[in-house]
């Protein structure tokens, strides 16, 4: 019986969210057409990681753990993920789409000679492939790609199925892997982290994002309050990642990270198409401008026109109540 | 030191457009270098400007994206290279980085830069592709690049933070847009690049041995379905702002 298997992503001891909805199109899928859903951990500690795994609702967890897999390095990660292939001969191999995968994707595919399609927002088995539906154009336009010929790699963009659930205690397979540093070609030097304890913002619920509005220290600590009272990740354009008021990993959009909170609220931001390309799939969102054209107001749900160091104190006051 | 940047003339997704059963019209004719790989070229002109060294652009494309090499040229590339195709052909991401493994199989050179992805497609895949092919060791979705001792010092953004990278030549990086600010052509570089050589080479040409069929294939375009029309609240900011938090609560459950 073939294979659909999802690479399952781990960060900070905690499987990613967008993983488990990668997994649970691929469990829908393996159940519809016959086949067998496989989950892949690649990780220095993988056998304690596919506990994490337990009725996720694949059939197999194969893993592969080396000291290697503590940080994100390709030329190990690539020979990992080619070698399970040799392995699961798999028909379909999905990641979630992350920064993590995207550095994988191409590589992976150019030496097992596969299709890719990169950042799907849907997919489908057909006969002889996969069909998709892609954002471009900066995600105002939607395009339906196929992939013909097996194996087929696919990266699903975050948000774009419920999570895995089911009730069976999938197997658990190890892969052995053997390498040597000597093989690295590349030399990781530093990881400067710099989200810590915060929340991440392509799993959050509820995401505040700052935008070039959000003028000063005062502004940041008004959308620091916010999301304290909402206990919600904090997101910016890029006019202010480049300014450097925030952090690079926290931009959202087209260069930066795709979200898919319940509720968005966009301070201070225009909505440049490039920001909304990632956060239109939110389910509700609030936008405070003080320019009552802004584009942003086209997609709000809410739309508040006017001064945010004005909104904000009574907003935040308000959540309170409500919250309190 | 040698590089070579990739380059793509890419539609302006700024550019109104539409779709006519199933096709999509771009209502302009707007093209314009790729901003990842504006990006790209400009690093590499910094480390040139730094460092010495010589930077070729390579772009595979129709006639009419000989304009951007011209770009690239005037922005401080040395020269540039039109792998030439006809007006309609479109390559998947494997298509172009085949047609650029094979230019690049007999070429002698420390960096290939890339853009981290193409902005009307955002595929992302192309680079790290093209570094499978040649057998280089890569990094994707570089923020800064420092010169050490003719190594690179690469600063990836990753999903949480920062990766410092060392690399040495041989290597392909891809670049993102948070690099840097890619400078406009001044009127003497505009000049300058008039006498720049730009090579011509029919994709034909490099294509029999390496191309394959395409595996990927796009067959449709739709617009995106439309979201529900919202409202907006004008008025004393203090009875707007409670208004609406009342309404997320009560309407929307979500906080
Ligand atoms: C290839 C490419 C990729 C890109 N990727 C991204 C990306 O990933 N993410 C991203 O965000 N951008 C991205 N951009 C940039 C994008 O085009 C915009 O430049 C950027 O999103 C603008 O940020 P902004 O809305 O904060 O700033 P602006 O466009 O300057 O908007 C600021 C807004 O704040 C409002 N304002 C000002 N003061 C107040 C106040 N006191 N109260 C209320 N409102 C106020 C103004 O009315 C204005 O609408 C990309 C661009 C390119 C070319
Ligand atoms: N036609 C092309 N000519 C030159 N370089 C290209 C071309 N297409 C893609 N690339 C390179 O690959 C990157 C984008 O890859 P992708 O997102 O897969 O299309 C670009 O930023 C370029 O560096």
């Amino acid at each position: 019986m073939s294979t659909l298997l999802t690479y399952i992503s781990i960060q900070d001891g905690k499987v990613k969210r967008s993983s488990l909805e990668t997994l649970a199109r691929c469990n829908e899928l393996a159940e519809q057409s016959g086949r067998k859903s496989a989950a892949l951990v690649i990780s220095d500690q993988a056998g304690k990681s596919a506990e994490l795994l337990a009725g996720c609702g694949a059939d197999v967890i194969y893993t592969m753990e080396h000291p290697i897999f503590k940080n994100h390095l390709n030329t190990p990660l690539l020979r990992a993920l080619s070698a399970a292939m040799d392995v699961v001969k798999p028909d379909l191999l999905a990641f979630a789409s992350t920064e993590g995968s995207k550095d994988l994707l191409g590589a992976l595919a150019a030496n097992r000679g596969a299709a890719a399609l990169a950042d799907v927002s849907e997919f489908e088995l057909t006969d002889d492939g996969v069909s998709a539906k892609r954002p471009v154009m900066a995600s105002k336009i939607i395009a339906s790609v196929q992939a013909k010929g097996w194996p087929v790699l696919v990266s699903v963009r975050s948000g774009s199925y419920d999570t895995a659930t089911g009730t069976t205690d999938p197997g658990i397979e190890e892969i052995p892997f053997a390498f040597e540093e000597a093989d690295l070609r590349i030399t990781l030097k530093e990881i400067l982290s710099a989200t810590g304890d915060k929340i991440d913002l392509s799993e959050a619920e509820t995401v505040i994002a700052a935008g070039r509005g959000v003028k000063d220290e005062e502004g940041r600590k008004l959308i620091e309050e916010l999301a304290d009272v909402l206990h919600a990740g904090v997101g910016a354009s890029r006019a202010l990642t480049e300014a450097g008021a925030y952090d690079a990993s926290l931009q959202i959009g087209q260069t930066g990270k795709v979200i898919s909170p319940q509720l968005y609220i966009g301070v201070g931001i225009s909505g440049a198409i490039q920001h909304v390309a990632g956060m239109t799939n939110s389910k509700v969102i609030v936008a405070i401008n003080k320019d009552p054209d802004a584009p942003i107001f086209e997609i709000a749900d809410y739309g508040l026109v006017g001064d945010l160091y004005k909104i904000l104190p009574p907003f935040i006051e308000e959540l309170k109540k409500i919250k309190g | 030191m040698k590089f070579y940047v990739c380059i793509k003339q890419v539609p302006d997704v700024n550019a109104p457009l539409q779709i006519k059963d199933g096709e999509l019209i771009q209502d302009s004719d707007r093209n314009i270098m790729n901003a990842y790989d504006a990006s790209a070229l400009e690093e590499a002109i910094v480390m040139k400007e730094a460092h010495g060294g010589e930077i070729e652009a390579v772009l595979i494309g129709p006639e009419k994206a000989r304009e951007t090499i011209r770009k690239a040229l005037a922005m401080g590339a040395d020269s540039g290279t039109l792998i030439q195709t006809d007006e309609n052909t479109d390559f998947d991401s494997l298509g172009y980085a085949s047609l650029l493994a094979a230019f690049f199989r007999d070429k002698e050179y420390d960096y290939i830069l890339c853009g981290k992805q193409s902005q009307d497609t955002d595929a992302g895949l192309t680079g790290s592709m093209l570094a499978e092919l040649l057998g280089l060791p890569y990094v994707t979705n570089a923020v800064g690049i420092t010169v050490q001792n003719e190594k690179l010092m690469v600063k990836r953004q990753g999903d949480t933070g920062q990766e410092i990278i060392e690399t040495s030549s041989p290597a392909l990086i891809t670049c993102s847009n948070d690099m840097n600010d890619p400078r406009i052509p001044s009127l003497k570089g505009i000049m300058q690049s008039k006498r720049k050589p730009v090579d011509t080479i029919p994709a034909s040409e490099l294509s029999a041995a390496e191309m394959s069929e395409p595996k990927t294939r796009v067959h449709g375009f739709s617009e995106k379905p439309a979201r529900e029309p919202g409202k907006k609240f004008e008025g004393e900011p203090a009875e707007i702002a409670a208004q609406v938090a009342q309404l997320l609560d009560s309407a929307e459950n979500v906080i």
